[in-house]
């Protein structure tokens, strides 16, 4: 199997920075998906009631005792805005390396895009405050994992793996169109999935106990149909002789068996052990029949917040195997048609040379 | 019939005003501090905080999702919850050291909201705020009256007034007005509700405060006769606990909330197409109720000898637990408080709290 640090050695990415500033973006979001996890998770939404500023103050110039030494939803709350506001400027230095270096029209448009959603995510969240919208709280939660998906798919897209040539070592993998469908597969479920628990965390008061049910229901399905084809993935992906596509499949099947366990421990410390499991069932647990709920207890808020953040983590690792899997099979589609290394390659290789 | 419900609904908003934005009736209730109104405003509504932390809108933030906007216990998380979160519209309310058929005073709320119901959906709130807390009393007591009230009026009106058939004409509809017949008898049952949770307040306290164990509780010798009287005819635990308190034994008996649409209105609990237009309309699928098992298991009510002593001796409002009669020595017609302290130890025994 080979893996990425021998094919990419030699190989300068035009737009280094823009790269390097967007794993830092990436590196930023997973923490303010965290921290934006824990305000819905202490209801701490509104707990700063003005927006954009905080309590008439310039979002950058509350006092700084105030905000850490104050409530802790304050903290929280005050915390991702700040956070949220820094992964802004990352955004608009990515824009800016981007159109300096980035010889791709399409790659400088995504970060565009990217800079356009982040505002965007904003500026929901922000609507979120100033109309007390439950609902815009839930859109909200939905457009941040999209974003660090975004995120993701430009790091990768900018990464020195994009441009590796085509050599013997890439025209080893074996790598079929099942392998495609299923990486795009699990990246549409993994984001359903971000929708379906959104719509359970988020569920409006007077909804319906049958509609509920019936989304918990489908979050489940949807899980463990998730599950299933991440084991599938890591059959397929164990012989198509690229590790730089076997280790996301690796890394993705851990992070949705810890996830199916969180999403257990998430109803659990929410709701209790589902009557519907059976009392027989439930006795039969260690525990569960005396089990006792605690509101706001600290590890229960960890474990429901951990289940956001591994839901996003799992779109971000399912980001970066379908465009992984889709560049090589690009790389190999062109092999088919020329057998040897690629005109257009190369002609790319100079151009973003000629441009940097 | 819809008729009615609109019509209830506007006096309803007029005496109680909504959920969302409550209101109590002071000009009928002039001389009653059941509920802190205060307290009112901050449990209900939207979910957000002030800027010193303190929560506002604190029911939807802890107990909408399963005991549903107005207190019908039809949140919607609540089909997958076993029991059943509680409706407080019937008013009865299962942990509470008044007697079977009274309302529960606030401490006992406030005790069941800091304790939890383990092995149920029902969480501690133990780490909340003790105004948090008082103001979560508040309003469950406000929407217990709320809902009572009003399933009163509803009933009243589609058996007395006439509601139900033809639409009636305007004159001879509910309506809340100084000079009205119908005035008089909102105001009636609003008094009646409040005063039955105005009376569990002052009553029961010196009875609760005079209860305590006697020397010999938890000991093996008060421990062997409570084992005697648990097998006894007179107390007759083991018909639904089980001769060890495994629980387990199949009853054909169901909780009062759902005999309301089934066995009080001679409808079958298992006549599924009978109770479909019940369910249509969210009640819950009526399940036979379990016998606690004993052994080993969760005492919901608590554990705590005085509890214990309270719970066999008046039952468990709103279930098939009956109450076993305090007599001077025990006859057969009830047991007398020492065997009750002997029952209690062994209860404590089976359940590993001695």
């Amino acid at each position: 199997m080979s893996s990425s640090s021998y094919l990419t050695e030699g190989i300068h990415p035009p737009a280094r920075t823009a790269h390097r500033l967007s794993v830092l973006a990436v590196c930023m979001v997973w923490p303010l998906i965290w921290v934006g996890g824990l305000v819905t998770t202490y209801d701490a939404g509104m707990a700063v009631p003005d927006w954009p500023g905080t309590y008439g103050y310039n979002l950058f110039l509350y006092p700084l005792d105030t905000w850490v030494l104050g409530p802790f939803d304050l903290f929280i709350e005050h915390g991702h805005r700040l956070l949220g506001a820094f992964v802004g400027l990352v955004a608009i230095l990515i824009v800016i390396a981007s159109l300096r270096h980035e010889p791709r029209s399409w790659v400088r448009a995504l970060s565009v895009g990217l800079l356009l959603m982040v505002i965007c995510q904003g500026l929901l969240g922000g609507m979120r405050v100033v109309l007390s919208d439950r609902t815009l709280a839930m859109v909200h939660g939905c457009v941040g994992p999209a974003f660090f998906s975004l995120c993701v798919a430009v790091s990768v897209i900018t990464s020195r793996l994009w441009w590796r040539s085509l050599d013997g070592n890439i025209l080893s993998i074996k790598l079929a169109k099942s392998h495609l469908f299923l990486a795009g597969v699990i990246f549409a479920l993994s984001y359903t999935q971000i929708l379906l628990g959104a719509k359970v965390r988020h569920v409006l008061p007077d909804a319906l106990a049958a509609h509920f049910t019936l989304t918990v229901a489908m979050h489940i399905t949807v899980g463990m149909l998730l599950w299933l084809l991440s084991v599938c993935a890591f059959v397929g992906f164990r012989r198509c002789g690229d590790l730089t596509l076997f280790r996301p499949v690796f890394a993705l099947l851990l992070s949705v068996t810890l996830q199916m366990t969180l999403g257990i421990g998430t109803w659990v410390v929410n709701y209790g052990w589902p009557g519907i499991l059976g009392t027989s069932f439930i006795r039969s647990i260690p525990g569960a029949a005396e089990y006792l709920i605690h509101a706001k207890g600290f590890w229960d808020s960890v474990i429901v917040t951990a289940h956001v953040a591994v839901g996003s983590l799992i779109l971000a690792i399912s980001t970066m195997l379908a465009l992984r899997v889709i560049r090589t099979r690009h790389l190999l589609n062109q092999s088919t048609t020329t057998k040897s290394l690629p005109e257009a390659e190369n002609a790319i290789v100079s151009a973003s040379k000629a441009f940097s | 019939m819809r008729q009615a419900e609109s019509d209830v609904a506007d006096v309803m908003r007029a005496l109680f005003g909504t959920p969302s934005e409550p209101a109590w009736p002071l000009e009928i209730l002039p001389d009653i501090d059941l509920v802190n109104l205060e307290s009112l405003r901050r449990a209900a509504g939207s979910v957000s905080s002030e800027k010193d932390g303190t929560h506002l809108g604190l029911f939807r933030e802890h107990c909408v999702v399963c005991h549903g906007i107005s207190g019908d216990g039809q949140g919607p998380a609540s089909q997958f919850q076993l029991p059943y979160p509680r409706d407080f519209r019937a008013g009865v309310f299962k942990w509470k050291l008044t007697e079977r058929s009274e309302k529960p005073r606030r401490e006992d709320l406030r005790n069941v909201l800091i304790r939890g119901l383990p092995g149920t959906g029902m969480p501690s709130f133990s780490l909340l705020p003790g105004e948090d807390i008082d103001a979560l009393v508040d309003y469950v007591i406000y929407l217990a009256v709320r809902g009572e009230v009003e399933r009163r009026l509803l009933m009243g009106s589609v058996s007395v007034m006439g509601y139900g058939g033809e639409p009636l004409p305007a004159e001879e509809r509910l309506v809340y007005k100084g000079d009205r017949d119908d005035a008089e008898i909102i105001v009636d049952t609003v008094q009646r509700v409040v005063q039955q949770w105005e009376s569990a307040q002052d009553t029961v306290n010196a009875q609760a405060k005079t209860l305590s164990g006697p020397e010999d509780l938890d000991t093996s010798s008060s421990v062997e006769r409570g084992r005697k009287w648990f097998h006894s005819k007179t107390a007759n635990c083991v018909g639904c606990h089980g001769a060890e308190g495994d629980g387990g034994i199949e009853t054909l008996d169901y909780d009062d909330w759902t005999k309301e649409y089934t066995t009080k209105l001679g409808i079958s609990p298992e006549d599924q197409v009978a109770l479909q237009p019940f369910r249509d309309l969210g009640a819950h699928k009526p399940r036979p109720i379990l016998p606690r098992k004993l052994r080993g298991g969760t005492l919901r009510g608590g554990n705590d000898p005085e509890r214990l002593f309270h719970l066999i001796n008046h039952g468990i409002a709103g279930t098939p637990m009956p109450g076993v009669a305090i007599v001077e020595e025990g006859d057969g017609r009830g047991l007398s408080e020492d065997q009750v302290w002997d029952l209690v130890s062994f209860l404590r025994s089976l359940n590993g709290s001695e």
